[in-house]
């Protein structure tokens, strides 16, 4: 199997996903772009090595999907004709899967971590992609960087479970642009669902356009508060991913896991302790808000710093309702 | 000296401040000035200073033999002193008595603790200072409350000659204190005596007040004498009226003088402050304001000395001293260190006439009225001792008046808190007895019992027999004393230190003699506990005091009960009245006129002169005219409640001179709270007395309030935590029991509030006779800082924080003051006072309060009382209210709520509300919000640190270079730094998929020993043996997060090692074991 990061045409290298830079979650800023290349067309942006962005055009041609990344001179050809990305393309690399399914690691001279990608071809938010080949099967997967990505920090970090897997259908509280999501979208397949639920319109619109090229997401564009908005459209879920960032998280989460959640069902909540009380001792924040999950029938099972990959920052895995049967 | 002025400071009640500035900045001027004086002499200069104005001439003519000529010049600017006679003491001698006697010691102790006390609670370090000074330096408060007396004469006379003549020495003896003061009382009362002859007239009054302010004195005599003295003086100094004149009597010294100076202040041009005080305890008498005045003058003088630590002192000890003189006479008595102050105070008191003179605004009339009152007191005392007897059981609440004597004898007593509780006891159940028949007598009784229960010695008991009698009588002499016990108080508080108390008492009893000159009755009903005898009549108070017994409420208080006792006891006592009035005069007398005015309106004569002296004709009238029909009804209404009265007229006298103002209202609190406590007769007596306590200066009310108050304390304070709070609450409580007693149950509640206040300390400590105990303790909760220890804590806190919550500390010394007196002894005075007050008062609410508190009085009128007070309160009153009500409602509400605190609590919710409020307010706004405290989180010691170095296989990890290059990085450099990882160019090498989280499941105490080596067993190969000797020997779960560490290294190392070959499938399922 060719070793994953293949360089895209023109052997260009495959550099980080290039969104023009800095850009945090703005959606996918080279993708879509309908025309023409940019990629090789250097000059542009002058990252270095950020190029990537050739490779990537959406199989769909449509036009623009261009999120922030827009004005971002990001394309470039960074690295000039014929850079080769960070894995070069002729090395060989081996994908294995991580303990956790749906979830691999690229092994090379670099580790990765990586998702199989749903959407072949298709970079969310200028991600590089792997492509292997299995005799004639192409498998693409996507890198997923863990500064992008708590759920990806958490993987890393070495948490236990994530209780993300495919076939699973989950409910991703503070979805945002949807980078994150595209990945849990590819963890759990097509036979799995994402409910994506992100408040903000702006962040919404790169979901939405996230959520267009993979069928297992459902964007909803709602206050994770009032889960009464969206109960329609909504089923029962496996698992609630909640990356919210405010005060009341635990009773956001709380909330829709009483709406949504099955029993013994499992929730992943990342916690942001500058959010809660940037006065207080992280840890204590930490500690505060496990103690009110225990108050909401909630159980905490894990705890996991994200550290280096965020700062003041922990990640709580639990489960909701267990059966009785199931405590020991 | 500093820290006095210090802790004063701390107090923040702008009574201190006043007097701070007032004569406060002069002392402490003075202090700094006088190099070569040791410290000691400094201590006591301030001591002096703040005691009262007979010190001041001490002072002055120190500092002319020694030289310091501009100091003189300056001190005598603003103290307004004249120079001493050449026969008089020097200053030096009285330092050495001082010195020698046992208080002094005791006082050291206290006093070098107090500071630090009274940083924490203004009240407690008032008290504590107060208490300390007074009680530690028994010689202080007790001189202070023997000051009082003797400033006061009336009632401080009464209380501290009293105690120091005949129950001062004996209570001396009974207490240890009491011994020491019983010598100063013997000094005291020599000089007491010289002044007699005046004191013989002001005796009438003084009589009244002495036993008023005696029985507080006595009650809380050591604490509530000091604490009154400091509140006194402060009160007084403020506003204190008579309060401050008690509470200076209380104060003793100082008070003394600002008693003095409330009596003889009020004419002369210590006039200013004395009339301020005198005013004040007009005000007491009458309203608040007039209190208020009167504590600032008061306190001014008080300042003068140790007008911070007196001042809080004062009040604590004018309230406690108040109450104490009347209940915690008993506790006082342990105080009665403070009486030996007293007595010093009497010696000085002696000077007292002189004092009179220095005092110069009431010199004549005030010195003598207070020089009588102060024999007044002692004679009080002695009556007190005589019907004591009687009214044993009055004792207690008798003890008010016996309280003002026994405040005398009690603030000697009160050194042995236990002993002057026994004997309050006795005297209380005398009282009881005799209480009903002259509540007055009961009044003294209680003083004097107060005084004897106070000091256990007999002494003192026998005082408060005769006080007993008086006692009865007390209750009108309670009020007539809470008006003296005002100027009293106020002079006591002048002498804040012991002596406070007893001038206090002496200031009663001055203030007595003034009445009993003028209104003989007034005076003789206060002092000779013939508190009724205020009540009844000034005359009948006289004789009632006298008489006590019956008498009590017949007029035979006034003037029989003052002159006669007086004339006795009153010798040495009327020296230390003098003394006592002219320190506290200033403060003092104004009250002490003015409760001699109210009180017995004959005495109103002498009152009227006092309050003229200090405040003008106004408080005086007002005093006067409340204290008549307070006093009247009153003490007529509750003979029982005379003692009571008495007590609280002690203590209001006591506390009035500093509280006065407060005060009154503290006193109707506390004779509220008391009637509430035991809605026992006593309650009424105490709601009278309370009411005549504010009627009489605002002082009395003060008094009242602060007795209520202390009673509220008490009741909590028999929580005691509360300390102050509590205190007053504790005291409530106390006087509830006490009331439950039975005939105790009126000197309960006197004694509760008194008591409450050295409850609150005595509280703390052990409630002695409960009653007794209450009374004491609460009085020494007021003087707290003086005498009981114990007390002082609850008692001086209570009062304190009545105090310093109602208005400044002073009038919340005051108030519990008044209420300690107000209790027992302060009801009937109070009553008295406050009708006096009222009547006279420039407040005719004050007046129509007092009156109204009388009618409420018959109708047991606590709450009427309360209410009355509170009106009469006005401005003054509101302060003590407001102390009251900060102390009710930071200990209780118990009191006020129950009784007619409602009024004072309304007042002192206005007043007391905003202290109360701001304080929640202040912390409301102070604390930032937090939805998290750290401090209250549990956090599993596995989850103590969230940095990536704790974290499990962090070493070798993917992110490892992530975190070296973001560890120091920080906000803007770490948000660049992190935007350069979310390029994808970060390269982290070998990515490790075992778990590093941390389970909630497990244990987080199981050792990694047990988790790892069960497991599969020692692989060797696998770990390295030093991980599982680590894992062995491991068992801390400290070691936990380490361990783990090595683990996990360990593991990733051979995770590396493997890497490339198959996946490390077993890694994770081992590392789960691991941790299993």
């Amino acid at each position: 199997m060719r070793p994953g990061f293949s360089p895209r045409g023109g052997g260009r290298g495959f550099r980080g996903g290039g969104r023009g830079g800095f850009g945090d979650r703005g959606g996918g800023g080279f993708g879509d772009r309908g025309g023409g290349g940019f990629g090789d067309r250097g000059g542009r942006g002058g990252f270095r090595g950020r190029g990537g962005g050739g490779g990537f055009r959406s199989p769909s041609g449509e036009g623009g999907f261009r999120g922030r990344g827009g004005s971002r001179g990001g394309f470039g050809g960074g690295r000039g004709a014929g850079g080769r990305g960070g894995f070069r393309g002729g090395r060989k690399v081996t994908v294995e899967p991580h303990r956790h399914e749906g979830v691999f690691i690229c092994r090379g001279k670099e580790d990765a971590l990586v998702t199989r990608n749903m959407v072949v071809g298709d970079s969310v938010y200028g991600e590089k992609r792997i492509n292997v080949e299995e005799g004639e099967t192409k498998i693409e997967y996507r890198a997923w960087n863990p500064f992008r990505s708590k759920l990806a920090a958490a993987i890393l970090g070495g948490v236990d479970q994530i209780h993300i897997k495919p076939g699973s259908k989950v409910m991703y509280l503070g979805a945002a642009s949807g980078t994150t999501v595209s990945h849990v979208s590819d963890i759990v397949g097509p036979e799995g669902l994402v409910y994506a639920v992100e408040f903000s319109h702006r962040s919404g619109r790169d979901l939405l356009n996230v959520a267009k090229k993979r069928t297992n997401i459902i964007p909803i564009i709602e206050d994770a508060r009032h889960p009464h908005k969206y109960r329609m459209l909504v089923g029962m879920v496996d698992v609630i991913f909640a990356d919210v960032a405010q005060p009341d998280q635990t009773r956001i989460v709380a909330l829709n896991a009483h709406n949504f959640l099955k029993n013994g069902g499992h929730f992943v909540i990342s916690i942001k302790a500058n959010c809660i009380d940037s006065t207080a001792a992280p840890e204590a924040v930490f500690a505060a808000e496990v103690k009110k999950m225990s108050s909401e029938n909630m159980k905490p099972q894990e705890q996991l710093t994200l550290e280096p990959y965020e700062r003041d920052h922990a990640i709580v895995v639990g489960i909701y309702r267990p059966p009785p049967k199931q405590k020991k | 000296m500093i820290g006095r002025s210090k802790c004063t400071a701390q107090l923040s009640n702008d009574v201190y401040i006043v007097r701070r500035r007032s004569s406060g900045h002069v002392t402490s001027l003075l202090l700094q000035l006088l190099l070569p004086s040791t410290r000691l002499k400094r201590a006591k200069m301030a001591e002096q200073s703040t005691v009262a104005s007979d010190l001041y001439r001490h002072v002055y003519s120190f500092l002319l033999e020694n030289n310091f000529t501009k100091v003189a010049e300056q001190f005598s600017k603003k103290a307004k002193v004249t120079p001493l006679d050449q026969n008089e003491q020097s200053l030096t001698d009285i330092f050495q008595f001082w010195v020698r006697s046992p208080g002094a010691k005791k006082r050291k102790a206290q006093t070098s603790g107090t500071p630090a006390v009274n940083g924490p609670s203004a009240k407690k370090a008032k008290k504590d200072v107060e208490s300390s000074s007074s009680e530690d330096s028994s010689s202080e408060e007790e001189s202070p409350g023997p000051a009082k007396t003797p400033a006061v004469t009336k009632a401080p006379a009464v209380t501290k000659k009293p105690a120091a003549a005949a129950a001062a020495e004996e209570s001396s003896s009974d207490s240890d204190e009491d011994s020491s003061d019983s010598e100063e009382e013997e000094d005291a009362k020599a000089p007491a005596k010289k002044p007699p002859a005046k004191v013989t007239p002001a005796k009438v009054t003084p009589a009244k007040v002495t036993p008023a302010k005696v029985a507080p004195a006595k009650v809380t005599p050591a604490k509530v004498a000091p604490a009154k003295v400091t509140p006194a003086k402060v009160t007084p100094a403020k506003v204190s009226r008579k309060k401050d004149s008690s509470s200076s009597s209380e104060d003793s010294d100082s008070e003394d003088e600002g008693a003095a100076a409330g009596v003889k202040a009020a004419p002369k041009a210590s006039a200013p402050q004395k009339k301020q005080e005198s005013s004040s305890s007009s005000d007491s008498s009458s309203d608040s304001e007039e209190e208020e005045p009167a504590k600032k003058p008061v306190k001014a003088p008080a300042p003068a000395k140790t007008p911070p630590v007196k001042a809080k002192k004062p009040p604590v000890k004018a309230a406690a001293a108040a109450e104490s003189s009347s209940d915690d006479s008993s506790s006082e008595e342990e105080e009665e260190a403070p009486p030996s102050k007293k007595p010093k105070p009497g010696a000085y008191s002696a000077v007292p006439p002189p004092a009179a003179v220095q005092n110069a605004p009431a010199p004549a009339g005030g010195s003598e009225s207070e020089s009588s009152d102060s024999s007044d007191s002692s004679e009080d005392e002695e009556e007190k001792k005589v019907a004591a007897p009687v009214k044993t059981a009055p004792a207690k609440s008798v003890t008010p008046k016996p309280a003002a004597k026994k405040a005398e004898s009690s603030s000697d007593s009160s050194d042995s808190s236990s002993e002057e509780e026994e004997e309050p006891a006795p005297k209380v159940t005398a009282v009881a007895k005799k209480a009903p028949p002259a509540k007055a007598a009961p009044a003294k009784k209680d003083e004097d019992s107060s005084s004897s229960s106070g000091s256990e010695s007999s002494e003192d008991e026998a005082p408060a027999k005769p006080a007993p009698a008086p006692a009865p009588k007390a209750p009108a002499a309670p009020k007539a004393p809470a008006a003296k016990p005002a100027s009293s108080s106020s002079d006591s508080d002048g002498s804040s230190s012991s002596e406070d108390e007893a001038p206090a008492q002496k200031k009663p009893a001055p203030a007595k003699p003034k009445a009993a000159a003028a209104k003989p009755a007034a005076k003789p009903a206060a002092q000779s506990s013939s508190d009724s005898d205020s009540d009844s009549s000034d005359s009948e108070e006289e004789g009632a005091k006298e008489a006590k017994p019956a008498a009590k409420s017949a007029t035979e208080a006034t003037p029989a009960k003052p002159s006669p006792l007086r004339s006795p006891v009153a010798a040495a006592r009327t020296a230390p009245a003098t003394r006592k009035r002219r320190p506290g005069r200033w403060p003092q007398r104004p009250p002490n006129r003015v409760r001699s005015d109210s009180e017995t309106e004959a005495k109103k004569t002498p009152a009227k002169p006092v309050v003229v002296n200090a405040k003008a004709a106004t408080p005086a009238k007002a005093t006067p005219a409340k204290a008549t029909p307070a006093k009247a009804t009153p003490a007529k209404a509750t003979p029982a409640k005379a003692t009571p009265a008495k007590a609280t007229p002690a203590k209001a006298t006591p506390a009035k001179a500093t509280p006065a103002k407060a005060t009154p209202a503290q006193k109707p609190e506390e004779s509220s709270s008391d009637s509430s406590d035991s809605s026992d007769s006593e309650t009424e007596a105490k709601k009278t007395p309370a009411k005549p306590v504010v009627a009489n200066a605002k002082a009395a009310k003060p008094a009242k309030a602060t007795p209520a108050k202390a009673t509220p304390a008490k009741a909590t304070p028999a929580k005691a935590t509360p300390a102050k709070a509590t205190p007053a609450k504790a005291t409530p409580a106390k006087a509830t029991p006490a009331k439950a007693t039975a005939a105790k149950a009126t000197p309960a509640k006197a004694t509760p509030a008194q008591k409450s206040e050295e409850s609150s300390s005595d509280s703390s400590d052990s409630s002695d006779s409960e009653t007794e105990a209450k009374k004491t303790p609460a009085k020494p909760a007021a003087d707290n800082s003086k005498a009981a220890t114990p007390k002082t804590p609850a008692a001086k806190t209570p009062a304190k924080d009545a105090e310093s919550s109602s208005s400044d500390s002073s009038s919340e010394e005051e108030s519990q003051a008044v209420k300690t007196s107000t209790p027992a002894a302060t009801p009937a005075p109070v009553k008295k006072t406050t009708p006096a007050p009222a009547p006279k008062a420039t407040q005719d609410g004050s007046s129509s309060d007092s009156s109204s508190s009388e009618e409420e009085e018959a109708a047991k009128a606590e709450p009427p009382k309360a209410a009355a007070t509170p009106t009469v309160n006005g401005t003054n009153v509101k302060r003590k209210e407001d102390k009251e009500p900060s102390s009710d409602n930071e200990e209780e509400e118990e009191e006020g709520e129950g009784e007619a605190e409602e009024t004072p609590k309304g007042k002192k919710r206005s007043a007391g509300t905003p202290h109360t409020f701001p304080k929640a307010k202040q912390k409301a706004a102070n604390v930032p919000f937090r939805r998290i405290r750290d401090e209250e989180v549990e956090v599993d010691p596995r989850l103590a640190d969230n940095s990536f170095n704790a974290k499990l296989g962090s070493n070798g990890d993917w992110g490892q270079k992530a975190h070296d290059a973001l560890r120091f990085t920080k906000g803007k450099s770490f948000r660049h730094e992190k935007t350069k990882k979310k390029r994808g160019s970060y390269r982290g090498g070998a990515i490790s998929t075992g778990v590093n989280s941390i389970k909630f499941d497990i244990h987080c105490f199981t050792p990694p020993a047990l988790a790892v080596v069960p497991k599969g067993g020692f692989q060797p190969g696998r770990f390295s043996a030093e991980v599982v000797d680590l894992c062995l020997s491991s068992r801390s779960p400290a070691e936990l997060p380490l361990l783990w560490r090595c683990v996990s290294q360990c593991e990733s190392v051979r995770q590396r090692e493997k890497r490339g070959q198959a996946p490390r499938t077993g890694t994770p399922d081992d590392r789960r074991e691991l941790q299993l």
